[in-house]
């Protein structure tokens, strides 16, 4: 039984990042129908920002955010205004072929700069546990856990009650009608891929404490967001939290109850198996 | 409409190219014949994956499954059950073959459109990487050493160096000729209809389910029986290359690069960029780990934005353009 709340609460708690990571997915995909295959390796480049910085100028990784995020936050813009906009419209597929490109750039680009021995950035969190009963929860998770539902909720009332919220939603709707409206269409869908690239930057400090990292361990970020966006339904906020935690828990259970090579399959059969019965994802949305 | 294909076959182009080719190995140092049998090898590759993801439009990443079952299982039926790799070979194609069929049977059951196509595939592929990392049957994380290559054909083996040239020509051609055979065969019309308009085939009676199949069950044989020469001209199983997604993206890129859908645009693709990748590695690899990749990725951008169908037809219109230098007016098929 310890074992079984064990693997509950660390699934739900990575889970809930995973959630974090394919939110800014959803949302780039609801206002302009890209889907981003460097996605991972945003991440990816988030996670070696923090480690240049942590070598440079010892700052922790929750301390780096305030540098990361603005610095991601633009290159976001100019990778959408300068690589993407153009296939806009194009194939969808020629979209996801550039991005794979994109995601070799960046995997290599990282690669050349740091080398390919695995790193880790140290926090001062890192080391902490939380002790609820016989479960225990390193401090990360926990942090991980409570700032992504934070900004979930958070992105979830500026969707809601803004007016930038607000032209979001509507181009998610229909891009010709909030055009109409007066809604420069462009520049929401810059301004989301970048808030989605800022997210993924604050995500990338999140998941650092304690793992080690790769130049090239992107893809398996990109593949675990791609899982959890479209179980959740592609754009429905709910659905991909949700989607979030159940790849989180499946990989929480996989690793403590099944042996390799079955445990890290685990959330890869569930998916397979819910697209089986459910190709519209969790949720009620349509959207493909 | 096979006409077109029996005039390929019958060329004298075709078959001067290839017995230039074939005299390779006697003009090249082996440094330079390894680079080319490389190129040859992912010739193969780009040329068997784009009638799957080119011609019906399917951007497959689960390619790199039927590589790795090609190379990792045949390997380990050699070495842990003794199993002769030409049998292996077929095993493995069959496996490689049914997983493809079901691979598409999923997608059009569940209609789940070209985004969760692309998921689906990437899902099997990295299931694949994990199975063959986790198990020990197939290697595992240290990969298989296969034995030396002696040359015995009996036993798969082929002698290294041009032996294993011949053996990669002949596959390439094969890769490509089968694409220009299925280009010129209703197969390849009906691979057409269903990649610009699925639901319009369907209409019009074409049988999408059994067309995807057998495109997708074509590619994965091919790619499985190519992973399997490939692994015995490395000698070595590693898992890290030939199960990860990452061969995956590469073809894909090359094909892109080349020219989605066409006969021969996968193979420019490939023999332009594999070159252009090993002489970086060789030059530069151990001072910048990585930076042959980044230029893989750097060109892709470049030619996606500049040229989205690639290379070939833009040579193609430079050809036309350099032959007939009137300017012509658009007539009513221009477009």
């Amino acid at each position: 039984m310890i074992e079984l709340y064990q693997a509950l609460a660390q699934g739900l708690l990575i889970g809930s990042t995973y959630g974090l990571l394919a939110l800014g997915m959803g949302l780039v995909y609801g206002v302009s129908g890209v889907v981003n295959f460097s996605h991972g390796d945003f991440i990816s480049l988030g996670m070696f920002m923090c480690l240049a910085l942590y070598s440079a100028l010892s700052l922790d990784p929750y301390v780096s955010v305030i540098i990361t995020v603005p610095v991601m936050t633009v290159i976001g813009a100019l990778v959408y205004r300068f690589l993407i906009r153009p296939m806009v419209g194009h194939q969808f597929l020629m979209v996801v072929q550039l991005t794979l490109g994109l995601s070799l750039v960046l995997q290599n680009g990282i690669l050349m700069v740091f080398g390919g021995q695995p790193a880790r950035t140290p926090s001062v969190v890192e080391s902490k546990l939380f002790i609820l009963g016989d479960v225990v929860l390193r401090a990360p998770h926990v942090i991980a856990f409570v700032i992504s539902f934070a900004l979930a909720i958070g992105l979830y009332v500026m969707l809601r009650s803004t007016d930038f919220g607000r032209s979001i939603r509507a181009v998610h709707q229909n891009a010709h009608a909030a055009a109409l409206m007066g809604i420069d269409v462009g520049r929401v869908q810059v301004l989301t891929f970048a808030m989605g690239i800022g997210i993924l930057a604050l995500a990338a400090a999140l998941l650092l404490p304690g793992t080690p990292i790769q130049p090239t361990q992107g893809l398996r970020y990109t593949v675990i967001t791609l899982l959890v966006v479209v179980l959740g339904g592609m754009t429905n906020f709910v659905g991909i939290m949700l989607g979030g935690l159940v790849i989180g828990l499946a990989e929480a259970f996989g690793t403590i109850y099944l042996q390799p090579p079955l445990g890290p399959l685990l959330p890869y059969l569930i998916f397979v198996a819910i697209m089986l019965f459910r190709p519209q994802g969790l949720t009620w949305s349509s959207s493909r | 409409m096979k006409e077109e294909f029996y005039k390929t076959l019958s060329s004298p182009i075709l078959w001067g190219v290839l017995v230039l080719a074939a005299l390779l190995p006697f003009a090249l140092s082996s440094y330079y014949l390894h680079i080319v049998t490389l190129a040859l090898i992912y010739v193969a590759l780009a040329s068997s994956w784009n009638i799957v993801g080119g011609m019906a439009g399917q951007v497959s990443l689960a390619h790199s499954l039927f590589i790795g079952i090609g190379a990792m299982l045949s390997s380990a039926l050699l070495l842990k059950l003794g199993i002769n790799m030409w049998l292996g070979l077929l095993i493995s194609a069959a496996i490689s073959g049914v997983l493809g069929a079901l691979i598409a049977w999923i997608d059009f059951r569940f209609r789940l459109g070209h985004l969760s196509f692309v998921l689906i595939t990437l899902a099997f592929a990295e299931m694949g990487a994990i199975v063959v990392e986790g198990w020990d049957f197939l290697g595992g994380a240290s990969g298989l050493l296969l034995p030396k290559d002696t040359g015995d054909f009996l036993a798969f083996q082929f002698g290294g160096g041009s032996g294993a040239f011949w053996v990669m020509l002949t596959l390439a051609t094969v890769c490509v000729l089968a694409s220009v055979a299925i280009l010129n065969a209703p197969l390849g019309f009906y691979l057409r209809t269903i990649r610009d308009n699925e639901n319009a085939a369907q209409a019009i009676g074409v049988n999408v389910l059994r067309y995807k199949i057998a495109a997708m069950v074509i590619s994965a044989v091919l790619a499985s029986i190519v992973g399997t020469a490939y692994v015995r001209y490395l000698t070595f199983a590693d898992p890290y290359l030939l199960i990860s997604p990452v061969i995956t993206i590469e073809i894909v890129l090359f094909a892109t690069v080349g020219g989605l859908g066409r006969a021969y645009g996968p193979a420019l693709g490939a023999l332009l960029l594999v070159p252009l990748g090993e002489v970086l590695r060789g030059q530069l690899g151990s001072t910048l780990p990585g930076l042959h990749y980044f230029i893989y990725g750097v060109v892709v951008i470049a030619v996606i934005l500049a040229t989205p169908s690639g290379l070939l037809p833009l040579l193609e219109r430079q050809w036309a353009r350099w032959r007939r230098p009137e300017p012509t007016n658009a007539g009513p098929d221009a477009n």
